[in-house]
């Protein structure tokens, strides 16, 4: 059997496991949820400052709130497997569409920011591994250690003062000029430009972490006897590290990068509040306060299909970068 | 001078404020970007009251009259108001060639849907506000005669925009009104279009062409931002990103803070006499430590309400003096009473509850209680901590509890599983609208949010509520609210602390912004950019 087809059988293999999983984690959340006391209606009542009993009676039945937790799960499960994720009540749209439309800017917030904190990180471990127990090294080392210590909001908050309000650079917050409404390629440079804070804050975290581990990986290769075999042979301290190591070491980093694809979904709610960012994160916090379990579950259900799918890409990766990894 | 003309003679005198506006020169153009907090969960403001949704709403529907900053009506769609002799028939006379935003005319018609169909059956107050209207004329297309069962002086302080907008019948007939795509789809008269809603980012509304006042809006857009972070949302202001915010969208601190920094930053508590909201103390009256009146009023007595106001709320607010605001002093039915001391009298507080009979244990403590604080915030938080210490000089222990919002209205309103809760409320234009609903037995209503929850019953002040609901002449109802008053600061089953001032931070760019009583809730219609 050749490579190509060896990997289609274990993608299609591994993506039909995947549905059990998911199914698994929808039923979880599902419970975990319902154990909150109060719930979508409450909310709206609440907020509506006063409302009668028998009005929040007649929205628990339209909303499906009255019948027993079990049949309601019937009911999402049903519509899940219909790929109908179900309805908002509080934005009163449907769910599918209101994720769609937060999907787009997590995602562009998520890959620039995964490239630069990857790019920076792998650039900056290298230049600590090569200049090892230097002052360089040090630097590189402290800044890891204090970006990676320092809270996000704080980051943020001061990325804001120093590049928006002392030095008119980048606007406060949001993802567009919602004065102007620039269109086309206007457009294009308005959102890229509302995305330079966001993206710097949320990559510096991440930063730290690729720097550490890229300075790991390429200090253990060095070690390695193939290294010793090189310069036996007359092979240039450039070359070694360069083509040889360098291309081993980034083996770890690309594991990392693929697991935190998951966690950046989630861990960019301080960032998106910070910058008024209108990504999924802030969408999944706010639903949790007002008990929206239909939006909750569907994002939840994207997130762990994102997890699964870009696991399953990243075993993929590996056996292009290092031949000797063979699926199975 | 009876009501009618009365009515009648404040209407002519806005009509001609209006027009003499017209001789300043407003510049025409531009956007006005303001703070949305938190982003309205939909636009439908005849059905839900929800605080933000009153921030953009009105700039797309329009009432029957608005409200200038002295209480006084101002014509909007209703030209004028004749109410008859008797108080029980109320005519409208409404503005000719006015249409919706999708090119509809604006009819009788749609008044008379709105106030029976929407308002009266899906809005959280319209039941109360129009509970006397039993039916509505329509003689002709700009004529709406109401029919009310008993007089209802207060249904007239309810008709602005942001209380009862007028929406459009043949948007809403014969459909779920509830559910009806008009709530994330907005089409009204008002002076602004609806354009486009980012979930999470802004709203954007466009000048309506058509308007029916004549040069207006100015505006060319008014777009509403939704910034989740506190901080944020004060350096945007800061910046002139954003030029107007109201509700505490910038917090006190960072406004107080900017307005001393900055040159084109301005401070103002006007706008928000129509809402009045009262920050206050409800106590379970049934169960547990506070059934007695007496523990109450020791309660009340001790705290010192200017201080809570000078050091948590920076000097923005005004001890209560009474069951009402003293915003009700334009109308003459806020009268000061005893057991509220400003200042806070421990001492006499210790007195209450010793010649009640309740002794010190070796510790200092007469009883246990647990506090609950309404979830909106910090200053609540702080609120609750400075109440906690009073309240153990008089030898009350409390337990301070801080819940989420669902959590925290089940606990209060649908379980009554609470001893003491901080909470404020609207007392809205008229106490009718937005008192009676804390005190009156037939406002014991398991499972509605922000009624009688302390589930005080006293048939003496249910016969007073409801004479003050159908009395028009002013003089008796005064006297009819003194006897309230009176009777609420003796019995105390809420304690009101102090009135809320909340603040508008403007920039000074904006001008026009701050005519109406209705404040952030107002049409904007005037608001321009210098």
């Amino acid at each position: 059997m050749n490579r190509s087809s060896k990997i289609l059988r274990y993608v299609s293999r591994r993506l039909i496991q995947g549905i059990p999983i998911i199914l698994a984690i929808v039923v979880l959340n599902f419970f975990l949820l319902n154990l909150a006391e109060g719930d979508a209606v409450d909310v709206l009542a609440g907020e509506a400052g006063s409302a009668t009993p028998e009005y929040m009676e007649e929205m628990r039945k339209k909303f499906g709130l009255d019948k027993p937790l079990a049949v309601q799960l019937a009911v999402y499960l049903k519509n899940v497997i219909q790929l109908d994720l179900g309805y908002s009540f509080r934005h009163d749209m449907q769910v599918t569409e209101l994720i769609i439309d937060r999907f787009w800017p997590t995602l562009i917030l998520m890959v620039s920011t995964i490239l630069l904190a990857v790019g920076f990180g792998i650039l900056l471990g290298l230049f600590a591994a090569i200049n090892l127990n230097t002052w360089k090294d040090s630097v590189v080392s402290v800044f890891a250690l204090i970006t990676y210590a320092t809270p996000l909001f704080w980051v943020g908050l001061m990325m804001i003062i120093l590049f928006s309000i002392k030095n008119d650079w980048f606007p406060t917050s949001g993802m567009e000029n919602s004065a102007m409404f620039y269109e086309g390629f206007e457009r294009v440079k308005d959102i890229a430009h509302h995305l330079v804070l966001p993206t710097i804050t949320l990559s510096l975290f991440y930063l730290a972490l690729y720097t550490r581990m890229m300075r790991a990986s390429m200090l253990e290769q060095y070690g390695q006897d193939y290294v010793i075999t090189a310069r036996a042979k007359g092979v240039s301290e450039r070359r070694i590290t360069f083509v040889h190591v360098l291309r081993n070491a980034l083996l770890p980093v690309v594991t990392m990068a693929g697991v935190q694809v998951g966690a950046l979904i989630g861990g960019s709610v301080i960032v998106e509040s910070v910058f008024a960012w209108p990504g999924l994160g802030m969408l999944a916090f706010e639903s949790l306060f007002a008990r929206d379990l239909n939006l909750l579950l569907g994002i939840f259900l994207l997130s762990s299909a994102l997890v699964v799918a870009v696991n399953l890409v990243v075993d993929v990766v590996y056996c292009f970068l290092d031949p000797r990894i063979e699926v199975n | 001078m009876t009501l009618n003309s009365f009515i009648k003679g404040a209407l002519s005198a806005a009509a001609i404020t209006m027009a003499g506006s017209f001789a300043y020169a407003q510049q025409a153009g531009g956007s006005l970007v303001f703070l949305v907090q938190p982003e309205p969960p939909t636009m439908a403001g005849y059905v839900s009251t929800s605080g933000p949704i009153g921030l953009l709403g009105p700039k797309i529907y329009d009432g029957l009259v608005d409200y200038d900053n002295d209480g006084k009506m101002v014509p909007m769609l209703a030209e004028s108001v004749d109410v008859s002799a008797d108080g029980k028939t109320i005519t409208f006379n409404l503005r000719k060639g006015v249409t919706w935003h999708d090119g509809e005319a604006f009819t009788s018609e749609d008044v008379q849907f709105t106030i029976m169909d929407v308002l009266k059956k899906v809005h959280p107050r319209g039941p109360n506000s129009f509970k006397e209207v039993s039916s509505i004329d329509t003689p002709d297309d700009h004529t709406a005669v109401f029919n009310l069962d008993n007089p209802a002086p207060y249904m007239l302080r309810a008709l602005s925009s942001y209380e009862s907008p007028m929406v459009p019948k043949h948007h809403l007939e014969g459909q779920d009104v509830k559910t009806a795509k008009l709530a994330n789809n907005p089409i009204g008269t008002g002076p602004f279009k609806f354009v486009e809603w980012k979930k999470g980012q802004y709203m954007r509304l466009d000048k309506n062409e058509n308007y029916w006042r004549e040069g207006r809006p100015y505006l060319d857009r008014i777009v509403g931002r939704f910034v989740p972070d506190a901080s944020t949302r004060a350096a945007a202001m800061e910046k002139g990103e954003v030029l107007y915010a109201a509700y505490n969208a910038v917090s006190n601190v960072e406004a107080v803070r900017l307005n001393k920094e900055k040159d084109n930053i301005g401070l103002t508590t006007d706008g928000y006499s129509m809402i009045n909201p009262m920050a206050l103390i409800e106590f379970n009256t049934k169960e547990g430590p506070f059934t007695d009146a007496a523990v109450r009023r020791a309660i009340s007595t001790a705290i010192d309400r200017q201080y809570m106001i000078d050091t948590i709320f920076f000097g923005y607010g005004k001890p209560a003096t009474s069951a009402l605001s003293s915003n009700f002093s334009a109308t003459g039915l806020h009268a000061e009473m005893p057991n509220y001391p400003a200042n806070g009298d421990v001492a006499a507080a210790n007195k209450i509850l010793d010649d009640a009979g309740y002794s010190k244990d070796a510790n200092g403590v007469r009883m246990k209680a647990t506090f609950d604080l309404i979830p909106y915030g910090e200053d609540w938080k702080r609120g609750g901590q400075y109440i906690q210490q009073v309240l153990g000089e008089i030898g009350i222990k409390v337990d301070l509890r801080y819940e989420d919002v669902p959590t925290w209205l089940k606990r209060i309103y649908h379980n009554y599983d609470f001893e003491m809760n901080l909470n404020y409320f609207y007392q809205l234009s008229d106490p009718v609208l937005g008192v009676h609903r804390h005190y009156g037995t037939n406002m014991i209503r398991k499972g509605t949010h922000f009624v009688n929850s302390s589930r005080y019953s006293n048939a003496e002040l249910d016969a007073l509520l409801s004479a003050g609901m159908t009395t028009p002449d002013a003089t008796k109802r005064a006297e009819i609210y003194l006897d309230i008053q009176k009777i609420l600061a003796n019995d105390m089953p809420v304690v009101n602390l102090f009135e809320l001032e909340f603040l508008v931070v403007y920039n000074t760019k904006l001008k026009g912004a701050y005519g109406s009583a209705m404040g952030a809730y107002a049409s904007f219609g005037d608001a321009y950019l210098d």
